[in-house]
C-alpha cells in the first residue's frame, strides 16, 4: 500500500517540476565593457534569433553562412526561429507582464512600428549599437538615427537596407505601368490578374503606403511626424482607389494573399501579372531558385519607390545579451554583408557607408552581379522615398480593414 | 468491376496525393498549364541536406515530445481506467462523459487560459509545459483504449495472482500491463498522431523554443517554393510509418520469447 | 482504508490534471473574458469584451461561417467515410491489404492536408491543369474560383479529406463485429444491395457514425491548423479571428479573444449535451416501433 502512495506522490512531484531556474545577469555591465570581453563572455553559448520564416533563400542564408561563421569566429551556436515580428513582439509583453526576467529570445529581426511599441513598452535592452565595432566603423550615424521616423537612439543596430519594387514576366507583359495612373488603368484592363498582400503583411503594408503617397500628393507632407487631422483628409482618397479597383482584383478582391510569400507563389504559377517585394534583386533570387521564370524583370513607379532600413534588437529579457551583441556585430561586418549582397544568397542591400570603405573593399560591393533581373541603382536612386512615421502605418493598416476589407 | 471502382476511389483520394507530392518534392517550378512537370531539379533536397541538422533536430524535438506524451498519458490514465472498467459507482457515466469532453472542446479555449498562467511559472516555452498541454487533450484516446483493454481482460489474471501472493504494484506492472500491451499500443498510437501532427499548441506554449517539425513546415507551405514543403510532408508520412513498424515488430519478438503468440 | 478514498486516490492521476488543467484553463479563460487575471489591468466593465463583439456584426458572420464549414466537412467526411468503409469491408482479402492507403491522410498532419489541397485545387493547381489538358478551360481564370470563394470551400476539402479515413476506422471496426450472415439471409430473401445497406448495416453503424461527427464537427469548429493556409480574408473562422486578436494587436484587446474562446467552449458543451439528448430520443423510438 505504502509502496503505490509513494508512487502517486513521486508522479505528482513530478508534474509540479519547475522550469529552468532563471540565470542572473550582469548585463549592464555589457554597455561599458570593451567589444574584446563581450566576445569573449560569449563564446561557447547559443544565441537564438527570432526573425520572419517565409523566405526559404534567408533562412537557408542564415542557417548556412550566419550560423557557419559565427560558429568558426565565436564558437556560439545560432539557431534561428521562425516567427513574425508582431508575434514576438506580443510574446514579450506577455513575458513582462508575468515579470519573466529571463526568456529565450537573444535578437530580434525587428523595424517600424514593431520596433516603435517595442520600445515604448520598455521591451527592449540598450542602448548597445555604439558598443559594437562594425557600427562604429561603417555606419553612417545618420543613416540609423531613425526608424520610421522614430528615434532608434543605439536601441536596435541596423544590418541591411531595401526598397520596394515590382515584379512582371516580360513574357506575358510588355510594357509594365510606369505610374500609380498607369497601373490603374491596366488593372481595370486586365481583371483578376492583380492583387496585393493583405495588410499588415509586410510587403502589403508598404504597398499600400507607397500608393498613399501617390495619390495624396507626395510624402514630404507626412515626414514631420503624426497628424490626425491630416491623415482624416487624406486616407479617403486612398480608400476610395483601393475600392474602386477591388472588383477587379485576383478573385475579385474577395481575399487577398496573407503574405507576400503567398503572393509570389501566385505570381511564380501566372494566377497574377505582377509581384512585389521589399527586396530589390528578389525576383533575381526567385529565378536562380527556380520558382520564377527565368523572363521575369523588375519594375518602379515613377511617382516613387519606398526604401528602409533594417535593424536587430535585444529584448529586456534575453538570456545571452553578449552572444546577441556578438551576433549583432557580425551581421553588419564587411564579409556579412557582402555575402548577405550576392543575389544567390539573400541580395539585401547594405547597410554600411560604401564611403567609409576602402577602395578594395568598395570595389567588391560594385563587382557583385545583381543579375539582369535587378535594377541598378541609377533608376532605383531617383525614386527613392523615406518611410512614414509609424503612426501612420498604424493608422493605414487599421484603416484598410476597416475601409477595404470589411467595406 | 464493382470492387475496380471502389479501389479506384481510394487511389485517387488518398494515393494520388502522395504521387503528386513526390513530383512537386522534385519539380519546384511545377506550374500551370503543365500535367506533367516540365523540369526536374534536386534543388529541395539541396536545401534539406543544407538543413538537414535543423529539420534532424526538430524531427526529433516532435518525437520528443510526442512519446512523452504518449508516456503522461499512459501514466495518467493507468490506474483510473482500472477503476472505470472494473467497479461500478455513482456518477460514473457522467465522470466518464466529462473526463472525455477535452478531446471535443476546441483545445484553444483551455490552452489560450493556461498560457499566461505557463509564463508565470516558467513551463512556457519548455518541453513539460508543451507536453502537459498535448496530454491534456489527448489523454481521452488513451483513457478509452485502457478501459476497452482491462475490460476485454477481466478481473481472472488479477486474482489468479493475488492469490499467488503479488502485491499490487507487482501484479500491475508484471501482470497487467504486459497483457494491456495491445490496448496501450492502439491508444498511444492515436495519441502520439495528435500529439505529432499538432502545429498552434506546440507554438502557443512552447514559443519557439520547443522545436517541433511541423512548426518548421508551416513557413514552407505558403512559399513559392513548393517542393520543400513536399519533401517535408513526405518525411512526415514516412517517420510515424517506420516508428509503428519498429514497435511492431519489438512487440511481437517480445511475445513470442515469452511464448504468449 | 475505506472503500471511497482507495478510489478516488487510484482516480486521482487523471482527476487533478483535469481539474487543475483542463477546468483551470477554461477558467481562466472565462476570468480573462472578464478582464481578470489579464496580463494588463483592465479598464472598463467586466462584460465590456462580450458587448463588444455582440454589437460586431463581423462576429456573428465568422460564427455562422465556423458553424457552415464544420457541419458541411463532418457530415460529408462521416458519409464518404462510411460508404467507402462498407466497400473495402466487402473486398476480398488480398485487396483488403492494399486498401489500406486510406490511413494516410490519417497520419498527414492538418497542416500538410491543407497543403495537398492547395497543390490540387488553386487556380493553377493539378485540378486546372487537367481540365486545360482535357479542353475544358482555355485559361487559368477560366477556372472556377473554388479556394476563395467566401464559401469556405478550400476548408471544406481540406477538413473532409482528413476526416474521411478517421470516419472510415470508425466504421470498420464496428463492421468487423458485424455478423455476415444477417447479410447473406438478406440476400437469399431477394434484398437489394442498396436496401441491405440501408435497413440492415446502416442502423448497425448508427453508434459510430454519430461519434464521428460529433468529433469531426466539434474539431472543424475550433481548430486553427487548416484555416490558417486555407481561410479567406473574409468572414474568417472564429479561431483565426482568436488569433489575430491574441497575438497581432497589443494586450489590450485579450479579453475579447478570451470572450470569443468563452462562447466557442459553450457552444460546444451545449452541442454534445444537445446532440446526444436528440440522438437518445430517436433511437429509443426506434427501438419502441
Amino acid at each position: 500500500m505504502l509502496k503505490k502512495h509513494i508512487a502517486l506522490i513521486a508522479f505528482w512531484i513530478l508534474f509540479m517540476l519547475p522550469g529552468p531556474a532563471a540565470a542572473k545577469n550582469t548585463e549592464d555591465s555589457l554597455l561599458q565593457i570593451p567589444f574584446q570581453q563581450i566576445a569573449e563572455q560569449a563564446r561557447n553559448h547559443q544565441v537564438r534569433w527570432y526573425m520572419f520564416g517565409g523566405w526559404a533563400h534567408v533562412n537557408a542564408w542564415v542557417d548556412t553562412y550566419v550560423a557557419g561563421e559565427m560558429k568558426k569566429r565565436y564558437d556560439i551556436d545560432l539557431v534561428r526561429v521562425p516567427m513574425d515580428a508582431g508575434i514576438f513582439i506580443n510574446k514579450l509583453l506577455n513575458e513582462k507582464a508575468a515579470g519573466k526576467k529571463t526568456g529565450n529570445i537573444d535578437l530580434l529581426w525587428i523595424n517600424g512600428e514593431n520596433f516603435k511599441n517595442a520600445k515604448e513598452a520598455g521591451l527592449l535592452f540598450g542602448p548597445f549599437a555604439q558598443q559594437l565595432p562594425n557600427i562604429r566603423k561603417y555606419v553612417d550615424p545618420e543613416s540609423m538615427a531613425h526608424d520610421f521616423g522614430y528615434p532608434v537612439e543605439g536601441y536596435e543596430a541596423p544590418y541591411g537596407r531595401a526598397q520596394f519594387v515590382f515584379e512582371y514576366d516580360t513574357a506575358a507583359v510588355s510594357a509594365p505601368p510606369q505610374t500609380i495612373t498607369g497601373l490603374n488603368e491596366w488593372i481595370r484592363a486586365n481583371p483578376g490578374s492583380f492583387t496585393y498582400p493583405q495588410p499588415p503583411d509586410f510587403t502589403g503594408s508598404a504597398f499600400i503606403r507607397q500608393l498613399f503617397y501617390a495619390v495624396t500628393g507626395g510624402h514630404e507632407q507626412y515626414l514631420s511626424g503624426w497628424d490626425p487631422d491630416l491623415f482624416a483628409r487624406k486616407a479617403p482618397l486612398l480608400w476610395n482607389w483601393l475600392n474602386a479597383i477591388e472588383p477587379f482584383l485576383w478573385q475579385k478582391g474577395q481575399t487577398y494573399p496573407k503574405d507576400s510569400a503567398f503572393l509570389d507563389t501566385l505570381f511564380s504559377r501566372g494566377e497574377v501579372a505582377f509581384g512585389m517585394s521589399y527586396h530589390p534583386s528578389h525576383a533575381q533570387n526567385k529565378i536562380l531558385e527556380g520558382s520564377y521564370p527565368k523572363s521575369v524583370r523588375t519594375f518602379v513607379m515613377k511617382d516613387g519607390s519606398i526604401y528602409n532600413t533594417h535593424f536587430t534588437a535585444i529584448p529586456f529579457n534575453a538570456p545571452n545579451k553578449a552572444g546577441a551583441m556578438v551576433l549583432a556585430d557580425f551581421l553588419i561586418s564587411m564579409d556579412a554583408q557582402l555575402s548577405k549582397y550576392h543575389p544567390d544568397k539573400w541580395g539585401d542591400f547594405p547597410a554600411l557607408d560604401l564611403k567609409r570603405l576602402n577602395p578594395k573593399e568598395r570595389k567588391q560591393f560594385q563587382s557583385v552581379d545583381l543579375g539582369p533581373a535587378t535594377l541598378g541603382s541609377d533608376t532605383l536612386n531617383p525614386v527613392a522615398v523615406p518611410e512614414i512615421p509609424s503612426d501612420y502605418l498604424e493608422a493605414l493598416e487599421q484603416g484598410w480593414k476597416e475601409h477595404v476589407l470589411d467595406n | 468491376m464493382k470492387h475496380a471502382a471502389t479501389f479506384l476511389v481510394l487511389i485517387l483520394l488518398f494515393a494520388l496525393p502522395v504521387v503528386v507530392l513526390a513530383l512537386v518534392s522534385l519539380a519546384p517550378g511545377w506550374r500551370f498549364p503543365d500535367v506533367w512537370p516540365a523540369d526536374f531539379s534536386i534543388k529541395g533536397l539541396i536545401y534539406l541536406a543544407q538543413h538537414q541538422r535543423q529539420i534532424l533536430m526538430s524531427l526529433g524535438s516532435s518525437c520528443l515530445f510526442s512519446l512523452l506524451t504518449v508516456l503522461t498519458t499512459l501514466l495518467m490514465c493507468l490506474l483510473p481506467a482500472a477503476v472505470f472498467a472494473r467497479s461500478n459507482f455513482s456518477g460514473k457515466a457522467l465522470l466518464e462523459g466529462l473526463l472525455l469532453a477535452p478531446a471535443l472542446v476546441p483545445p484553444m479555449t483551455f490552452a489560450m487560459g493556461l498560457h499566461f498562467l505557463f509564463i508565470k511559472f516558467s513551463l512556457a516555452d519548455t518541453l513539460a509545459g508543451v507536453v502537459l498541454i498535448l496530454a491534456m487533450f489527448s489523454y481521452p484516446y488513451m483513457f478509452r483504449s485502457l478501459v476497452a483493454g482491462f475490460q476485454t481482460m477481466g478481473k481472472d489474471y488479477r486474482l489468479c495472482a493475488e492469490n499467488l501472493g503479488a502485491g499490487t504494484m507487482s501484479i500491475l506492472l508484471q501482470v497487467e500491463l504486459p497483457l494491456l500491451m495491445p490496448a496501450v499500443i492502439a491508444g498511444g498510437s492515436v495519441v502520439f498522431l495528435v500529439a505529432f501532427s499538432e502545429y498552434f499548441l506546440v507554438f502557443l506554449i512552447g514559443g519557439g523554443s520547443v522545436d517541433s517539425f511541423t512548426g518548421t513546415l508551416f513557413p514552407l507551405l505558403n512559399s513559392s517554393n513548393r517542393s520543400l514543403a513536399a519533401i517535408l510532408t513526405l518525411i512526415f508520412l514516412c517517420l510515424p510509418i517506420v516508428l509503428f513498424l519498429v514497435i511492431d515488430t519489438i512487440l511481437v519478438q517480445a511475445y513470442r520469447k515469452k511464448g504468449m503468440i | 482504508m475505506s472503500w471511497t478514498i482507495k478510489h478516488c486516490l487510484r482516480l486521482s492521476p487523471l482527476i487533478l490534471p483535469y481539474l487543475v488543467l483542463f477546468c483551470g484553463g477554461v477558467f481562466l479563460t472565462v476570468c480573462q473574458s472578464f478582464g481578470i487575471l489579464t496580463p494588463l489591468p483592465h479598464e472598463g466593465g467586466a462584460l465590456d469584451a462580450y458587448a463588444k463583439l455582440l454589437a460586431d456584426p463581423a462576429f456573428f458572420a465568422s460564427f455562422f461561417f465556423s458553424l457552415g464549414v464544420a457541419a458541411v466537412s463532418a457530415l460529408l467526411a462521416v458519409i464518404t467515410g462510411t460508404i467507402l468503409a462498407y466497400r473495402v469491408w466487402q473486398l476480398p482479402r488480398q485487396l483488403a491489404t492494399a486498401s489500406l492507403v486510406y490511413k494516410i491522410p490519417l497520419i498527414l498532419p492538418h497542416i500538410s492536408v491543407a497543403f495537398v489541397i492547395l497543390i490540387f485545387w488553386s487556380p493553377s493547381g493539378i485540378v486546372a491543369s487537367v481540365a486545360h489538358w482535357l479542353g475544358v478551360i482555355q485559361t487559368l481564370h477560366d477556372f472556377p474560383n473554388l479556394l476563395y470563394s467566401g464559401w469556405g470551400i478550400g476548408m471544406i476539402l481540406a477538413y473532409t479529406l482528413k476526416g474521411t479515413p478517421f470516419s472510415m476506422l470508425l466504421v470498420m471496426a464496428l463492421l468487423f463485429r458485424f455478423d455476415v450472415r444477417q447479410i447473406q439471409t438478406a440476400t437469399m430473401l431477394g434484398a437489394s444491395g442498396l436496401r441491405i445497406f440501408f435497413t440492415i448495416v446502416l442502423p448497425r453503424l448508427a453508434p459510430a457514425l454519430h461519434t464521428g461527427f460529433i468529433i469531426l464537427f466539434l474539431y472543424s469548429f475550433g481548430a486553427f491548423d487548416i484555416p490558417y493556409v486555407l481561410s479567406e480574408s473574409r468572414p474568417g473562422m472564429l479561431s483565426i479571428h482568436v488569433y489575430n486578436l491574441y497575438f497581432k494587436h497589443d494586450l489590450a484587446r485579450r479579453p475579447e479573444a478570451m470572450a470569443i474562446l468563452v462562447i466557442m467552449f459553450c457552444f460546444a458543451v451545449l452541442f454534445i449535451i444537445a446532440y446526444s439528448k436528440i440522438v437518445n430520443r430517436l433511437e429509443s423510438g426506434v427501438r419502441k416501433l
